[in-house]
């Protein structure tokens, strides 16, 4: 099976994907009821998609193709009335967040579609501990080369959107000392980290055929990279982030990524190198575990600044693309997090208070469901 | 020479809680037998020693003084009440008022069911009343148990515990009303038989809410240091039964409302262990070893017939009103499969209320109260079984790992 071609899209169109946890309203527990909510809410029209995923105590929103902030938060509000009123009915409890503060791997249950069971048979409990909660944004790209060339440029930013994304510091009950665990999870599958380094997309395809034809893979989907091309919508994806305890947040960082791929696209700048991914992992990991206060190695000056910092200039680089794309009110949403703090700062405040994972899992789905 | 008084006599002389030792014993062994070899539920096993040492099966353990076996049976119903309650939440009534209509249909058309079958086999009214009203509980001991040791979550549990609580409710108030009307038969007058239910609910409810708001100031202080909680707890549930018989008002109505109060006021979720730590759990095992000693099937090939017409006719007026509405509330016809047979059992509340109308008019505990203590007995034994089969296959039990 060779790839399909780079369906057209409208450069710098978003899309945001967001994966949600389900919970119990007594323990705020997770509880495998995909399928009851799912059902619940094919009964009602709503805009965009509502999805299952690896396991039944998830499910997953997808918005249409939007270009502006005002457009994509009006979207997201409407998808998450829609699952918060069918949790409601069900009585059960919606959250953001990247991780479940205290759920066991092993009480999570595969949702039963062919795919899902595929991945349980080959992953084993891989496949359970998957119960992590991403959001994923599509950028629309003009044709595929110039995807190529967003993806790798996009790479080296890739600690801002997990640093201000980060909502997962709890796993199996414990405080970890990071500000995203979540992709501690994504790492452990073999097709996990990022894409080969590749500039045009015939060079892409021929990589892509020599693995399928190892067997590794069947599709695009099979790769589990940081960002990944899908000429099936002729976008990028940016895997990265937690999904964020609001949807405001959600979509100020999809418009974040969407302003600063404006500004890579029409900057005249080198060419990606190899090179570039030399202090990739590190970053990545500064990121994850630090949060906004993480490391930010600049691989072409070999600068470090912190995480917080290099956002902040960022914002002042972009400003023009900002007005252009009408996202100022998105560019204040990130000046916040980076004032305030992100969701694992949140979450870790609301514990100190709390002293109950069970409260702080109760006021994330307060805050997630708009109560 | 004399015997020695330092030996005992022959034949031994044994006090007679050696024997509901040695059942309790049996019983536990038995109820781990049943899950390492067959998968059954362990109460199943504690019911059976009862039932196969007592006097309705070999007759090896004397039957219990009623004062003793009450004491037992109503403490630990106490505490499963109070927990059913505790984790049933009301509010998702107005959410989702299908629930609602599915459970009033449900309990009114078991009631109108039972109510049909015994006239047409001429009981009279207000006695096919009583027994109609306790042909609706779906017995809360039953389920709080098994759902605990099945540890399953998800729509067909949380609905279960919902309709069973509400069951206790509408059965308990239904059976006043029925005896309070069989007494109007036997000539008392009818202002009490309008007064009585309500001071009966009314009551109960205050009882329960000054439970509710005393437990829950004492659990703030006092934090969830298990071996003092659940003294205090056992305490408090045994001045509330105490209480409640004392004001003829109805312990069963007073602790579940204890149990609804705290969860409906409860601004933070709250967990506690399974029966509220192992001294709850051990009253459990007393109480379902004690239902069996106390199980009487003398009734049974008399009415056999009346007796698998009263199972087969509750069986589907329960199960038809749950598959009819479970779209409207947001289950799927399986769900709504496994709901309705895991509504079958009765046990505890249902004997409680049995035998008080059996105290109260002799001449029905002699008759029609047999043939319907051995469906109680029957629904007791196979109850858990089904409602695990109910959890099982609506796919809310953990799976197993490979």
């Amino acid at each position: 099976m060779s790839l399909i071609p780079f369906a057209p899209s409208r450069p710098l169109s978003i899309g945001v994907e967001l994966e949600l946890q389900l919970l119990s309203c007594n323990d705020y527990n997770l509880v495998s009821s995909a399928p009851d909510i799912l059902r619940q809410i094919a009964k009602h029209n709503h805009p965009g998609k509502v999805k299952p995923e690896i396991t039944r105590s998830m499910i997953e929103i997808n918005t249409s193709v939007q270009y502006g902030y005002g457009a994509l938060v009006n979207e997201l509000r409407s998808l998450r009335d829609t699952v918060t009123n069918a949790g409601h009915f069900l009585n059960l409890a919606i959250a953001g967040g990247g991780t479940h503060p205290f759920q066991h791997w092993s009480e999570q249950k595969i949702y039963d579609a062919p795919r899902f069971n595929y991945l349980s048979d080959l992953y084993g409990y891989l496949a359970k501990q998957f119960t992590v909660f991403g959001q994923h944004v599509h950028i629309g790209c003009s044709g595929p080369d110039e995807a190529l060339y967003l993806m790798h440029k996009l790479s080296h930013y890739i600690p801002h959107f997990i640093a201000l994304s980060a909502a997962s510091p709890f796993v199996q009950g414990h405080d970890t000392g990071f500000s995203s665990t979540r992709l501690n999870s994504v790492l452990t599958f073999p097709m996990s980290g990022r894409a080969p380094f590749v500039l045009n997309w015939e060079d892409f395809e021929q990589f892509f055929d020599r693995m399928v034809s190892t067997g590794v893979v069947k599709s695009m989907k099979d790769f589990y990279w940081d960002i990944r091309p899908q000429p099936e919508f002729g976008t990028i994806e940016i895997r990265v982030c937690d999904t964020p305890l609001t949807i405001e947040i959600a979509a100020a960082i999809a418009c974040y990524i969407q302003t600063m791929s404006s500004y890579i696209m029409t900057k005249q700048s080198a060419e990606p190198e190899e090179d570039d991914y030399l202090v990739y992992t590190f970053n990545r990991f500064q990121a994850c575990r630090f949060g906004l206060e993480g490391v930010f190695i600049d691989p072409l000056t070999n600068k470090q600044r912190s995480l917080r910092e290099d956002i902040t200039n960022m914002l002042t680089s972009i400003a023009d693309h900002t007005k252009e794309l009408q996202a100022e009110e998105a560019m204040e949403c990130i000046r916040e997090i980076l004032a305030e703090g992100n969701g694992a700062s949140w979450l870790r405040k609301t514990y100190e208070r709390e002293h109950h994972l069970n409260n702080v899992m109760q006021q994330q789905a307060d805050l997630w469901m708009g109560n | 020479m004399t015997w020695p008084t330092y030996i005992p006599q022959w034949p031994l002389s044994v006090s007679p809680a050696l024997w509901f030792a040695l059942a309790l014993v049996i019983a536990v062994l038995l109820g781990e037998g049943l899950v390492r070899y067959l998968k059954l539920p362990r109460i199943v096993g504690y019911f059976c020693t009862g039932l196969l040492l007592g006097p309705a099966g070999l007759g090896l353990i004397p039957e219990l003084p009623a004062i003793e076996w009450r004491l037992v049976v109503e403490l630990a119903l106490g505490i499963l009440l109070f927990e059913l309650g505790s984790k049933v939440n009301l509010r998702w009534l107005k959410a989702n008022p299908w629930i609602a209509y599915t459970s009033l249909l449900e309990a009114g058309a078991t009631f109108a069911a039972i109510f049909g079958l015994l006239i047409w086999f001429d009981v009279a009214d207000a006695t096919a009343a009583a027994v109609a009203a306790i042909a609706i509980t779906t017995s809360p001991a039953i389920m709080v148990r098994t759902v605990a040791e099945s540890r399953a979550q998800g729509q067909v549990t949380e609905r279960l515990l919902l309709m069973a609580a509400l069951n206790c409710i509408y059965a308990v108030i239904c059976h006043k009303l029925a005896v309070a009307f069989m007494h109007g038969e036997a000539g008392i007058s009818s202002i009490h038989v309008v007064f009585q239910p309500l001071y009966l609910i009314v009551g109960s409810v205050l009882l329960g809410w000054l439970f509710g708001v005393t437990f829950e100031r004492i659990h703030r202080h006092l934090g969830q240091h298990e071996e003092t909680f659940s003294f205090i707890l056992f305490g408090m549930i045994t001045i509330a039964t105490i209480v409640a018989s004392t004001l003829m008002l109805s312990p069963i109505l007073a602790l579940l409302a204890a149990g609804l109060i705290t969860r409906y006021r409860r601004q933070r979720p709250q967990t506690f262990p399974a029966h509220f730590g192992s001294a709850g759990a051990v009253l459990v095992v007393l109480m379902f070893t004690a239902n069996g000693l106390a199980a009487d099937l003398s009734g049974l090939r008399e009415n056999i017939l009346l007796v698998l017409l009263l199972i087969i006719i509750r069986a589907i007026a329960k199960l038809l009103p749950v598959l009819a509405l479970a779209s409207y509330s947001g289950i799927g016809l399986r769900q709504a499969m496994a709901l309705g047979i895991a509504l079958m059992p009765m046990s505890s509340v249902a004997l409680l209320l049995t035998l008080d109308t059996g105290i109260a008019f002799p001449t029905f505990g002699a008759g029609l109260g047999l043939a319907l203590m051995s469906c109680i007995v029957i629904l007791e034994l196979t109850g858990p079984i089904l409602v695990q089969l109910g959890l099982r296959w609506a796919k809310e039990t953990p799976e197993k790992i490979a």
